[in-house]
C-alpha cells in the first residue's frame, strides 16, 4: 500500500474513531457544564444504546429504526433517572452525584448482562452501508465513512442548536449562571432534566453507531468510560468545542498509536492527558481548574 | 520606615489596568481604610499584597523586606493575614477548632503525623485568646456553620488574629450583614482594634464603618490612588466626592 | 455504647479460628484484608475528600510485588508482605505527586488513568506479571525465622488481623494529630486551608502515599492468601467496589469502611447464592445508601452520628 493510501486509511479510521468518541464526550461535557455532574454511567449508557440497538434491529429488521429508537429510549431512561433520583441530590455536595451515577453504571451494566447474556452480539449494518468504496485504489469501508459523516453532521447540529435554538441558548445561560437564569423565569429543573436526557441519548447514539463495527459486548462500558473522561478532561469539562478537539486528538492518538507502537498506544493516551493537565489544569478550553 | 510600603504597584490584565502606580505607606498601629467604587481595584490590591496575584510592576515592602512575587503561604507566614469578602470557614468544626487550625498554621511542627497534644494546646491557647478579643468566647464550641452571620464574620477576623499577624487585611468585614449585625460587629471591631493596636488595612463600602474605625483613608478609582489622608480631609476632597461619595448613601 | 460493640467484635474476631469451619475462616480472612483495603481509602476519601477511582492500583501493586517476591526469591512471607507495602507506598508518593497536579474531578480522573495504565501494563509485561494469566501458585513461604505458624490458616488470619488492627491504630493516630487536623481542613474548605498558609498539596501527597502503603499492605496480604495475583486486582471495577465499601460502611470513621467491606463480602457471597443478579441489587442498595443513609452503616449504628474518631 502506498504511503499516501496508508495515511488516508489511517486518517479515515482515526476520524471515525473520533466521531464515536465525540458522541460519548459531548454528552458527558454537556451534562457536566450544566449540572456539574460527572456522569459515571455514561459508558454503561453507551453500551445500553448498543444492545438496545441490537434488539431493535432484530425486531424490526431495520437498522435505521434502531438508530433513531435506541438514543430515544435511553434518553428517556436518563431523564427518568434524573427526575427520580438525581433531583434529590442537588442540595448535597458534588460527590453524591459521582457515587450515584457510579451506582447507576453498575446497575445498568448488570442489567445488560442479565438481559442480553454475557456474549458479544453482532449488529448487522444496513445493506446500504455494508460495502467498500475505492479511493486511491484502496478499499474503504463505507460504514466508517458514514460514521465520519454522521459525526460531522451531529457536531454541526449541536453547535447550531447551542448557538441558535431557544433551548440551546437557555442551556448555555443556565450553565453559566443557574441562579440568574432562574431569576429570569427559566425553569432550571426542566432544563436539567432535558440536558441529562440529551446527554444520555447522545451516549446511546454513539453505542448504536459503534455496534456494527465493534459488536455489542459487556466490556464496552469499562473501556469506553475512560476514553470519554480522557477526552473531556483534555478538552475541558463543560466545553463543547473542547470535547470535539479532545475526541479528534484521542482518536488520532489511538489509531496511529495502535498502528505504529501498539504496546505503548494506551500509555500515549494517558501521557497526553497528563501533559495537558500539567500545562492547563482546566483542560484545553475548560472553565474549571 | 512604615510597616507596609507600596511603590508604583501596577497590575494589568491584558489591556485592563486593575492597579495603576499605587503608592501607600501604612504605619505600625494604623487602621487604614481603602475605599472606592466597584471595580476600583480594592480586592486586587489585597491580592497583590498577600501574594495571591503578582504585580505587573512596582515594589511592596513589609517590615523592610521585599515581598512582591513571594508565594502566598510564604507571605502569610511573614505576618500578613487576611479575611475574605465571602465568608470562608470550616463549617463542621467548632469556632475554637477553626481558630486553632489557623493558629496551628504558624507552628513549626504543624504537619506532625502523630501525637501533637502539646501543639494543640499551644494553638488552642492562641485560638482562645483571639476568640476572646473578638467577643466570641461564648460560642467557642458551636459549629461554625451554625453561627450567626455577624459572628461568622468576626470568627474570620479571630482566625486571622490567631495567626498573630503584624498586619491584618480585612476585606469587607461587614459584607452581608444586616443593619443591627453591622452595628454590633463594628462596635466589637472598634474595641478590638483599640485594645490590640493592630495594623489594619480595611476595605469597606459602608462609609459609617469607615469613619468609625479608620485613622486614614486611601481612595482608589480605576486602579489609581486619587486621595489619601485623614477622614475629614478625604470627605472634603472634591475629586473623591466626584468619583465616589456622590453616588454613596 | 460503641465501646461495648467494639469489645464484643474484637473478642469474636480473636476467637474466631477456634469455632469457625475452614471455609468461613477463609471468608473472614478475606473480609479482614478487604477491610484494611477499604480503611486505607477512607483516609483519602473520608478524611480528605480526595475521590480516588483508582485505588485498586495500590491493591494490585501490593499483590503483584509480594507475589513476585514470594515466587522468585527466598524472602520469607512476613518480609515480603511489608516490603511490598513499603514499595507501594513509595509509588504512592509518585502517584500522589502526579495526581495532585490537578484538583477536583481532574484529580479523580488522573487516579483512574493511573490505575488503568497499571492494568494495561500488567497485561503486557508478561515476564514479570504473567500477563492475562497473572501470577499463580504463590506460596506462603514462612522462611527460616520460624514463622511457620503464619502459613497455617489460623496463623495467616492472625497476621491479617494484626495488620488490620495495626493499620487502624496508625490511621487513628494520624487522624488525631496536627496532620489530621489539616486533612480535615482540606476536606471542609481547601481554599481556606491554603489561605491560612498550609501547603495543602504536600499534605495531599502524603495522604495518598500513606493510603497507598496501607492499601498495598492489604494487597500484599491477599497474594499469599489467595495464592494468586491477577489483572482483576487492578481493574477499575475493584476501585469502584472499594469506594462503595467506604461509603456504605460510613466514610470518615475508619471503622465504617471495615464494616462496609464485610457487608460487601456478605452480599457477594450470600446474594450470589440466591440470585444471579446480585451485583444489580448491590448497585441499587448502594444508590439507596447514598440517597438515604449518607453516613453509612456505622452512621446508622451509632444513631446520632458523630465523627467520634476525630473530635479531640
Amino acid at each position: 500500500m502506498s504511503t499516501l493510501a496508508l495515511l488516508l486509511t489511517q486518517t479515515v479510521n482515526a476520524l471515525s474513531q473520533s466521531a464515536l468518541l465525540f458522541f460519548l464526550g459531548v454528552g458527558l461535557t454537556l451534562i457536566f457544564g450544566l449540572m456539574r455532574i460527572v456522569n459515571f454511567a455514561h459508558g454503561a449508557l453507551y453500551m445500553l444504546g448498543a444492545f438496545v440497538g441490537y434488539s431493535l434491529t432484530h425486531w424490526t429488521g431495520n437498522y435505521w429504526l434502531a438508530l433513531a429508537g435506541a438514543p430515544l429510549a435511553v434518553g428517556l431512561f436518563g431523564t427518568a433517572f434524573e427526575l427520580t433520583i438525581l433531583r434529590r441530590l442537588y442540595r448535597r455536595d458534588a460527590h453524591a452525584f459521582l457515587m450515584v451515577t457510579f451506582g447507576l453504571a453498575l446497575v445498568v451494566g448488570e442489567a445488560v448482562r442479565l438481559t442480553w447474556g454475557p456474549d458479544a452480539l453482532q449488529v448487522p449494518a444496513p445493506a446500504a452501508l455494508a460495502g467498500v468504496v475505492f479511493m486511491l485504489d484502496e478499499p474503504f469501508p463505507v460504514y466508517r465513512l458514514f460514521l465520519v459523516a454522521t459525526g460531522i453532521v451531529v457536531a454541526i447540529a449541536i453547535w447550531q442548536f447551542l448557538e441558535r435554538a431557544r433551548l440551546g441558548l437557555l442551556i448555555r445561560a443556565t450553565s453559566q449562571n443557574a441562579d440568574m437564569a432562574n431569576a429570569l423565569g427559566v425553569d432550571v429543573r426542566l432544563i436539567r432534566s432535558c440536558v441529562f436526557g440529551i446527554g444520555c441519548g447522545l451516549a446511546a447514539l454513539g453505542g448504536v453507531l459503534a455496534a456494527p463495527l465493534v459488536t455489542a459486548s459487556n466490556g464496552m462500558a469499562g473501556t469506553v468510560i475512560i476514553d470519554a473522561f480522557v477526552i473531556v478532561i483534555i478538552g475541558g469539562m463543560g466545553s463543547f468545542l473542547g470535547s470535539l478537539i479532545g475526541a479528534l486528538l484521542i482518536g488520532f492518538v489511538q489509531v496511529f498509536g495502535n498502528y505504529y507502537a501498539p504496546d505503548f498506544a494506551l500509555a500515549f493516551m494517558y501521557l497526553v492527558m497528563l501533559a495537558v493537565l500539567v500545562m492547563r489544569p482546566g483542560g484545553l478550553l475548560g472553565k474549571e481548574a | 520606615m512604615a510597616l507596609l510600603e507600596l511603590d508604583g504597584v501596577t497590575r494589568r490584565y491584558g489591556a485592563l489596568v486593575a492597579l495603576d502606580q499605587v503608592a501607600m505607606r501604612v504605619e505600625d498601629g494604623e487602621v487604614r481604610a481603602v475605599i472606592g467604587p466597584n471595580g476600583a481595584g480594592k480586592t486586587t490590591l489585597f491580592n497583590v499584597i498577600t501574594g495571591t496575584v503578582r504585580p505587573s510592576a512596582g515594589a511592596i515592602r513589609f517590615a523592610d523586606q521585599a515581598i512582591a512575587g513571594l508565594a502566598s503561604h510564604q507571605i502569610c507566614r511573614l505576618g500578613i493575614s487576611r479575611t475574605f469578602q465571602i465568608t470562608a470557614l470550616f463549617p463542621e468544626m467548632s469556632a475554637r477548632e477553626n481558630a486553632r487550625l489557623a493558629a496551628q498554621a504558624r507552628h513549626p511542627r504543624r504537619w506532625q503525623l502523630f501525637g501533637g497534644s502539646r501543639i494543640f494546646k499551644e494553638a488552642e491557647a492562641l485560638a482562645d485568646a483571639a476568640l476572646e478579643q473578638l467577643g466570641l468566647s461564648a460560642i467557642a464550641d458551636r459549629p461554625a456553620g451554625l453561627l450567626s452571620h455577624g459572628d461568622q464574620r468576626l470568627l474570620e477576623v479571630a482566625m486571622a488574629m490567631a495567626q498573630q499577624p503584624r498586619v491584618l487585611l480585612l476585606d469587607e468585614p461587614t459584607q452581608g450583614l444586616s443593619v443591627e449585625e453591622t452595628a454590633q460587629a463594628v462596635e466589637t471591631l472598634a474595641r478590638f482594634l483599640q485594645a490590640s493596636r493592630m495594623t489594619v488595612l480595611l476595605v469597606e463600602h459602608d462609609m459609617e464603618v469607615v469613619f468609625r474605625l479608620a485613622h486614614r483613608i486611601t481612595v482608589l478609582h480605576r486602579g489609581a490612588v486619587i486621595a489619601d489622608g485623614a477622614p475629614d480631609q478625604v470627605k472634603a476632597d472634591a475629586r473623591v466626592q466626584e468619583a465616589y461619595l456622590g453616588g454613596l448613601d | 455504647m460503641s465501646r461495648i460493640i467494639a469489645l464484643i467484635l474484637g473478642l469474636i474476631l480473636l476467637l474466631a479460628p477456634l469455632g469457625l469451619p475452614p471455609f468461613a475462616m477463609t471468608l473472614l480472612t478475606e473480609a479482614v484484608i478487604l477491610g484494611l483495603f477499604a480503611m486505607s481509602l477512607d483516609l483519602m476519601f473520608g478524611y480528605t475528600r480526595l475521590v480516588s477511582f483508582g485505588h485498586a492500583a495500590a491493591y494490585g501493586l501490593g499483590a503483584y510485588s509480594c507475589g513476585w517476591m514470594l515466587l522468585n526469591t527466598d524472602i520469607p512471607l512476613l518480609f515480603a508482605v511489608f516490603a511490598a507495602a513499603l514499595l507501594t507506598g513509595m509509588i504512592g508518593l509518585a502517584v500522589g505527586w502526579m495526581c495532585t497536579l490537578a484538583t477536583g474531578v481532574s484529580f479523580s480522573m488522573l487516579t483512574l488513568a493511573f490505575a488503568q495504565l497499571l492494568y494495561a501494563i500488567s497485561f503486557k509485561w508478561t515476564s514479570v506479571t504473567g500477563g492475562s494469566d497473572g501470577l499463580a501458585g504463590i506460596p506462603r513461604t514462612a522462611g527460616p525465622f520460624g514463622f511457620a505458624a503464619l502459613s497455617s490458616k489460623a496463623g495467616f488470619y492472625y497476621l491479617a488481623l494484626a495488620c488490620l488492627v495495626g493499620g487502624f491504630l496508625v490511621c487513628r493516630g494520624l487522624v488525631r494529630s496536627p496532620f489530621g487536623a489539616v486533612l480535615r481542613g482540606i476536606r471542609e474548605n481547601e481554599a481556606k486551608t491554603t489561605a491560612l498558609g498550609y501547603n495543602t498539596r504536600l499534605y495531599k501527597i502524603a495522604v495518598v502515599a500513606i493510603a497507598y502503603g496501607l492499601g498495598g499492605l492489604a494487597g500484599a496480604l491477599y497474594a499469599p492468601f489467595a495464592g494468586f495475583a491477577n489483572t482483576e486486582l487492578l481493574f477499575w471495577l475493584l476501585s469502584g467496589q472499594v469506594l462503595i465499601m467506604v461509603i456504605v460502611g460510613g466514610a470518615g470513621t475508619l471503622v465504617g469502611p471495615v464494616l462496609g467491606a464485610a457487608f460487601f463480602m456478605f452480599m457477594e457471597h450470600q446474594l450470589s447464592a440466591w440470585t444471579e443478579a446480585w451485583a444489580l441489587y448491590f448497585g441499587l442498595i448502594f444508590i439507596a445508601f447514598v440517597l438515604f443513609a449518607p453516613h453509612g452503616i456505622w452512621g446508622l449504628a451509632t444513631g446520632r452520628f458523630r465523627r467520634a474518631s476525630e473530635r479531640h
